[in-house]
């Protein structure tokens, strides 16, 4: 989420909504002039409120800068206070203007709950904030509907991982056909829960539909679920085709790392990158865990397991 | 139902010893078969028999060991019990090389994954049907009139244990249309289900969500087994589990409450979620709604209770459905608790 920039369209919005209509050249201005200084601009609740998020989820991008640098215990710790940091700006956001989602949605994610907890939460959020049909064309660029989509596509990703794979699927749908050019990557959601029915005419669908645009979810849902229907060779490729596209694919998937928990979205990455595959694999797990001996089948192929400690011993990380 | 390698051992044996007395007079084969208990319990060896017969008697020893010994045995006696189980079972693959049962379960401890045996399984099965259904055509011919029926259904039993073991294994692979399928063969060679292998299919079905196909399944049960409705625990934990899958609370908490209604006293089981090793010979026989099946549904449905990221390491719904039986139940609860606890003092 970039709250900045929203923080900015919203207020530039505000403005020309009291002036009166602008050309779309005055609006850039416009929009020039408020980025210079939003904080001038900033005179309704709304536009607070995302404020103090904005400025909240800098600390905490700020704050995590240093963690690689810190043992276990004290990462513990910073992270704990970081994220209690951001729970109570959060608060203070969504008490500021209790019709944030975004605040409200904020508040919950950043209070770190147990995966089935979290669910519900964002199911009751769902109610309270139901909203209308999307808006037509993209809904994306109705700024005003976005934290809608944000949220949908939260509840898709916490279904995953709590094992509602029909309704992570479903969730993940709605925001795809909501906005095709799919920002917040429920495609990517999508691919994992298909993988996981053993859904495969959903998952080429889903594959066509993108144009094929491949990314660290795409390579490795496919794996798993050409695993899942037991078609091995198919699967070998596959795997070999994560492997080779994927940078750092395969330290990613035999060596999982911690990834931290999005607020509130997944964090930008370029496709088939390390990040994404750190990230696919993470969301994944479940899924993987799921099917015990898919590891082991992985870790038979030595081309597999050299090209990880490769990627290790270039990028000094532990094997 | 289930099946019985001992009932089976002697129904092949008094197949056999029927067909020899065809050729007696009637009042010497009434006498002579009067005395084939006696002779089944004490001189075996006195009997006519196959060496396919004497393999399938090795089976008998070794599911009795491997099967009910073995899941109670302390170590050392544990080694020894899988050391006897396996040479009862190579000496009945010796005898008979045709002896299915034995090569699949003899698989099983020669296999380093689930996977591996699974795929061994799968690669077999094509041929172990062809014997099968070979030798249930030779027994037709051989017996003839009403035993005939018995004849075919006991050859084609290594098949159905085969089919059944494939469901089972692929399930716990996370191969759930491998599941299905197999589950299906196994049901359509065998419609009156033996194996209860309908149990397994449900668990595949509810993996892969599939409301619309457990439905069916709920409804096939009258055919397939008329004498038994569709209220068996593997129906109902499915069932629970698909609800819950759709966080619909309230419909999984009402299949909970008659899953208590139907396991009376039980309730424990469902919060404690112990596993148990799956029967090697087949699924072990225990009585239909007896706690002993509701243990055993419960071990094979790890694989829907532990799924999910879990803090508690339960798994979702095994957290979920544990909660919500201490809730509904909370003697049950006490009753897990004060388990646990004896446990803890006898580790200490």
């Amino acid at each position: 989420m970039n709250a900045w920039d929203e923080l900015i369209w919203r207020c530039a919005d505000r403005r020309r909504k009291e002036i009166g209509p602008l050309s779309d050249q005055a609006f850039e201005e416009l929009l020039l002039a408020v980025r210079e200084n939003p904080e001038a601009f900033v005179d309704h609740t709304p536009e607070r409120a995302l404020l103090f998020m904005a400025r909240a989820l800098d600390a905490y991008r700020e704050s995590c800068r240093n963690d690689d640098l810190l043992d276990d215990e004290s990462f513990e710790r910073q992270r704990a206070a970081r994220l209690a940091a951001l729970h109570s700006a959060c608060q203070r956001a969504r008490e500021s203007d209790e019709s944030s989602l975004d605040a409200n949605l904020l508040e919950v994610l950043s209070q770190d709950p147990a995966p089935d907890r979290l669910l519900d939460v964002l199911l009751e959020l769902e109610k309270d904030f139901s909203s209308d049909e999307p808006p037509e064309g993209d809904a994306w660029d109705d700024i005003y509907y976005r934290p809608h989509l944000r949220l949908r596509a939260v509840v898709a990703r916490t279904c995953l991982d709590t094992a509602h794979y029909r309704m992570a699927q479903s969730a993940a749908l709605s925001v795809m056909d909501a906005t095709p050019a799919d920002p917040l990557g429920a495609r990517h959601t999508y691919l994992l829960a298909c993988a996981r029915l053993e859904d495969e005419p959903a998952f080429d669908a889903a594959c066509a539909r993108y144009s094929h645009q491949e990314s660290a979810w795409s390579h490795l849902a496919r794996v798993l679920l050409l695993y899942k229907l037991g078609r091995m060779s198919a699967a070998r490729r596959a795997l070999r085709g994560y492997d080779e596209l994927c940078r750092g694919g395969a330290y990613a998937l035999l060596r999982p790392t911690y990834v931290e928990i999005y607020l509130p979205d997944r964090p930008d990455a370029a496709p088939c990158s390390f990040e994404e595959c750190l990230m696919a694999v993470r969301e994944a797990e479940p899924i993987i865990a799921d099917v015990p001996d898919f590891i082991g089948w992985c870790q038979g192929f030595d081309w597999l397991v050299s090209s990880a400690a490769r990627f290790a011993e270039r990028n000094d990380l532990d094997w | 139902m289930a099946h019985d390698p001992k009932r089976e051992d002697y129904l092949r044996l008094s197949l056999r010893y029927a067909l020899e007395l065809d050729a007696a007079d009637t009042a010497s084969a009434a006498r002579a078969f009067a005395t084939f208990g006696r002779r089944f319990a004490r001189e075996r060896d006195s009997l006519p028999q196959s060496d396919a017969d004497r393999a399938f008697h090795l089976v008998a020893l070794a599911t009795k060991i491997v099967d009910y010994q073995l899941p109670f045995a302390a170590e050392p006696a544990a080694e020894q019990l899988i050391a006897r189980g396996r040479a009862l079972l190579e000496e009945a693959v010796s005898l008979d090389p045709s002896c299915w049962d034995a090569h699949r379960m003899l698989s099983a401890s020669r296999s380093t994954s689930v996977d591996e045996r699974y795929r061994y399984l799968a690669e077999q099965v094509e041929g172990v049907r062809v014997a099968c259904e070979a030798e249930r055509d030779q027994a037709v011919e051989d017996f003839g009139g009403e035993r005939a029926a018995l004849g075919a259904t006991i050859a084609m039993r290594p098949y159905w244990r085969w089919l059944a073991s494939m469901a089972e294994d692929a399930l716990i692979c996370g191969r759930n249309h491998d599941a299905i399928n197999a589950a299906e063969r196994l049901l359509s060679s065998d419609p009156s289900d033996l194996s209860d292998v309908r149990f397994t299919l449900a668990y595949a079905l509810a993996k892969l969500e599939d409301e619309g196909g457990l439905e069916e399944l709920a409804r096939r049960y009258e055919t397939i087994s008329p004498a038994r409705p569709a209220n068996d625990a593997w129906l109902l934990l499915a069932r629970c589990s698909l609800a819950h899958k759709r966080c619909d609370y309230a419909a999984a908490r009402a299949v909970v409450r008659q899953l208590l209604e139907t396991y009376p006293g039980c309730g424990f089981i469902l919060i404690r979620q112990g596993e148990l090793p799956d029967g090697e010979f087949a699924r072990l026989r225990v009585a239909p709604y007896s706690e002993d099946e509701l243990v055993l549904a419960v071990s094979e449905g790890v694989v829907l209770l532990q799924e999910g990221n879990d803090r508690g390491g339960r798994g979702v719904f095994g957290s979920w459905l544990a909660r919500t039986v201490a809730e509904l139940d909370p003697r049950s609860a006490e009753e897990a608790a004060r388990m646990a606890s004896g446990e803890g003092v006898q580790g200490a």
